[in-house]
């Protein structure tokens, strides 16, 4: 028998945020958007808050390490980005030793997941150099592999990205779904129900390797540009790629990923157990995300950035991704222009002025008023640190 | 049990990764004979051996399905997901599996002969030579243990965790490791005879040609080394990282690159004789079979042998590493999803 508590919360993001957003996001004002449905969230109860639960140890602070030897010839540098990350290590906790940097965050009885994001694979993913430095970073706070988990939802996406050959040995590399439709790797007690679209299964349940699996969470997210969510950060790799069924909150040229990403980031443990973000930025995908493989939208950017606070950054790397864009000549993830709308991908693919969906980059700030960040530039405590 | 000529016990038909077929008249696939599916998703290729065509499936299950039907024989639950590419030899089927077995099955009845333990999942083919299988693990050791009994003759711990499926010699083990090496070991021993550095990890399987061992790596480049003292005659750069295994015919070279092109090269030199892009990420390694190449990438392609031209093509087989099993009689497809294909 399941022993742990639940509560059930309702409609906090669907009418809440809605309403919130009625005068602020464009597109709910032209109409162009359906209302968001209420979503109804069955989690369990919280009866202590974790003092690291999403914003975390750093609410609001952002560390930025560029390093251009960082990717060369579209090859990542194992050396150059362990010293990256080293330095945002110590940049972001004021620890001069990288191992103590790492102990403010993981303990030895840890059991930690990292939340890697290969759906760009193989063009676009988390580097599995990064992924490596991170497992040494976790073994140095006195984690064993054997209690290091790589995962993301989708198996054939890591298998593509090779993750299984390339990370160190005993750590282990996991795929929340193996085989089609297959929920058996899903905790049936924790989800987020709403209709979007009248589709037959309304709920999306949580991965159990979140929920019971492990203890720590690292979020290791790419720097890229989405069709639905403006861009894809800390917040949809943590949200998307922790529950299941999401893609029926997308149904041209409709999304609900605002609000749903910041809501699913809302839920524990998942909001507790995610302690650090590392974002891949050594290669940006300006265009065409999450899926794309052309290599005209995929820029070196030569970029990792640390932080606990997930609003904070990807708050930055939509202004990075809206920057890159602009240099580009090409739209503004903000953009509402119809005009740009098309049904084929093919086109999507290949011309950055073509869309799939109305984007939501909104769903950052969203999520901010969530609680799980700050997404007011202002306020935001952006380090960049330039080493080469 | 005696091979037919259609016979196909292990991966890329034999260990020369040869396709097995020799030249024969192109005929595009006409019809399917029949289709099925087994459950769970399939990574690893189909085998073939006189009436039976084996399957392997992440469920945990290796099905045994009659050519001539489609029907299941019988089918063997493992204790794991099957990633692996079984073998057949010596009346058995060997698979590695998830939970770091490797098992023996008989091929007719589908009874567990005997099975053996590793540190962490086999993913990789078992490869039989001599009355002994080499098979790597996660664990990073390579294996070798008697086929009759499973017993372990030498077990060599190397310096990552090992994917790629080994080719064996008459003396010689080859085969990549994840900390981005190439080994050679004595065969009788597991003593390392040489290794060669990569620039990243490594889970393409080696093929050898008139002494030279042919490999890719996640370091973008394809290498061609000297399979006597693994000193590198040439390497090739790709635009992405090298899973697919090459397939050998003649002087030819043929392997798939993560950026979705196909390329063929001289063994000698490195040249590239011809090259095309075929859209989707390639991951599964080519099969030649006479003077047509069988690719599952996305979809199932038959490509010309001389000049890569594609021939035919069918929305079926989408693989990350499953290969087809080619005979005169049929094309035999298995898909990511468990589909399962006779085509002739």
């Amino acid at each position: 028998m399941d022993r742990r508590a639940f509560v059930r919360r309702s409609c906090l993001g669907g009418v809440a945020l809605f309403l919130d957003h009625w005068g602020t996001s464009p597109a709910y004002g032209q109409d162009l958007i359906p209302p968001v449905p209420p979503i109804h969230v069955n989690e369990p109860a919280v009866t202590a808050v974790s003092p690291q639960r999403m914003p975390g140890l750093y609410p609001g602070r952002v560390v930025e390490i560029s390093d251009d030897r960082s990717i060369v010839s579209n090859r990542v540098s194992q050396s150059i980005v362990r010293q990256m990350i080293d330095r945002g290590m110590r940049e972001l906790t004021g620890e001069q030793d990288p191992g103590q940097a790492w102990s403010k965050f993981i303990q030895p009885q840890d059991t930690v997941g990292i939340k890697i994001n290969p759906s760009g694979a193989p063009a676009c993913c988390s580097s599995p150099e990064i992924v490596r430095e991170i497992v040494a970073g976790v073994q140095s706070a006195g984690v064993p592999a054997r209690n290091i988990f790589v995962y993301d939802r989708y198996a054939y996406e890591m298998d593509i990205g090779s993750y299984q050959a390339l990370v160190p040995m005993g750590v282990r590399v996991t795929g929340v779904e193996e085989n089609k439709l297959d929920v058996s790797g899903y905790d049936p007690n924790i989800y987020c129900e709403a209709n979007f679209f009248g589709e037959w299964e309304t709920r999306s349940y949580m991965a159990s390797i979140v929920s019971t699996g492990v203890s720590k969470i690292i979020n290791v997210p790419t720097m890229k540009d989405h069709s639905a969510a403006g861009v894809t950060g800390c917040l949809k790799n943590l949200g998307y790629g922790t529950f299941n069924n999401v893609d029926r909150s997308h149904r041209r040229p409709f999304s609900f990923t605002d609000p749903l990403i910041g809501i699913m980031c809302s839920v524990e443990p998942l909001r507790s157990k995610a302690v650090l973000h590392i974002m891949d930025g050594t290669r940006m995908l300006w265009h065409g995300g999450p899926l794309s493989q052309n290599p005209d939208f995929i820029f070196p950017a030569g970029v990792i950035m640390v932080g606990t606070d997930p609003v904070a950054m990807d708050t930055i790397e939509l202004e990075k991704i809206e920057a890159k864009r602009r240099d580009e000549g090409a739209p503004s993830v903000w953009s509402r222009d119809p005009k740009s709308l098309t049904n084929d991908g093919g086109a999507f693919y290949q011309d950055a002025s073509k869309n799939l969906f109305y984007r939501q980059p909104h769903h950052i700030a969203a999520a901010g008023k969530l609680g799980l960040g700050v997404s007011d530039r202002k306020q935001i405590e952006h380090q960049v640190i330039h080493i080469a | 049990m005696t091979r037919t000529a259609h016979d196909w016990p292990t991966l890329l038909c034999d260990n020369a990764r040869s396709g097995g077929q020799g030249p024969q008249p192109w005929r595009a696939p006409g019809r399917s004979r029949w289709q099925t599916n087994v459950e769970g998703r399939v990574r690893g290729s189909p085998v073939l051996q006189s009436e039976l065509l084996y399957v392997p499936s992440q469920a945990g299950f290796l099905n045994a399905i009659n050519i001539h039907s489609g029907r299941l024989q019988w089918r063997f639950k493992a204790p794991a997901a099957i990633h692996s590419t079984p073998s057949l030899s010596s009346g058995r089927v060997l698979v590695g599996c998830s939970d770091g077995k490797v098992i023996a099955i008989d091929a007719v009845t589908g009874a567990k002969s005997w099975e053996t333990a590793t540190g962490d999942e086999v993913w990789t083919s078992p490869v039989v030579q001599n009355e002994a299988v080499f098979f790597g693990s996660a664990d990073g050791a390579m294996y070798a243990v008697q086929v009759e009994t499973g017993a372990l003759k030498w077990k060599k711990a190397l310096g990552g965790r090992i994917y790629s499926t080994a080719h064996v010699a008459e003396k010689h083990v080859h085969v990549g490791s994840g900390d981005g090496n190439i080994y050679a070991l004595d065969s009788d021993t597991g003593d390392v005879l040489w290794k060669t550095a990569t620039g990243n990890g490594i889970d393409c399987s080696p093929a050898l040609a008139n002494g030279t061992l042919l490999i890719g790596s996640q370091d973008f480049f394809f290498y061609a080394l000297d399979a006597g003292s693994g000193s590198i005659r040439w390497k090739y750069e790709a635009e992405l990282g090298i899973t697919s295994s090459p397939a050998i015919s003649g002087d030819l070279v043929i392997f798939g690159c993560k950026a979705g092109t196909l390329q063929a090269l001289d063994v000698r030199t490195g040249r590239v004789i011809w090259k095309i892009r075929i859209g989707e990420a390639i991951t599964s390694p080519p099969v030649v079979s006479g003077t047509v190449i069988w690719l599952q990438a996305g979809i199932t392609f038959a490509i010309n042998l001389s000049d890569g031209k594609v021939l035919w093509r069918a929305g079926l087989g989408d693989s990350l590493h499953s290969a087809p099993v080619v005979t005169n009689q049929a094309v035999y497809i298995a898909g990511r999803e468990g589909e399962v294909y006779a085509l002739e």
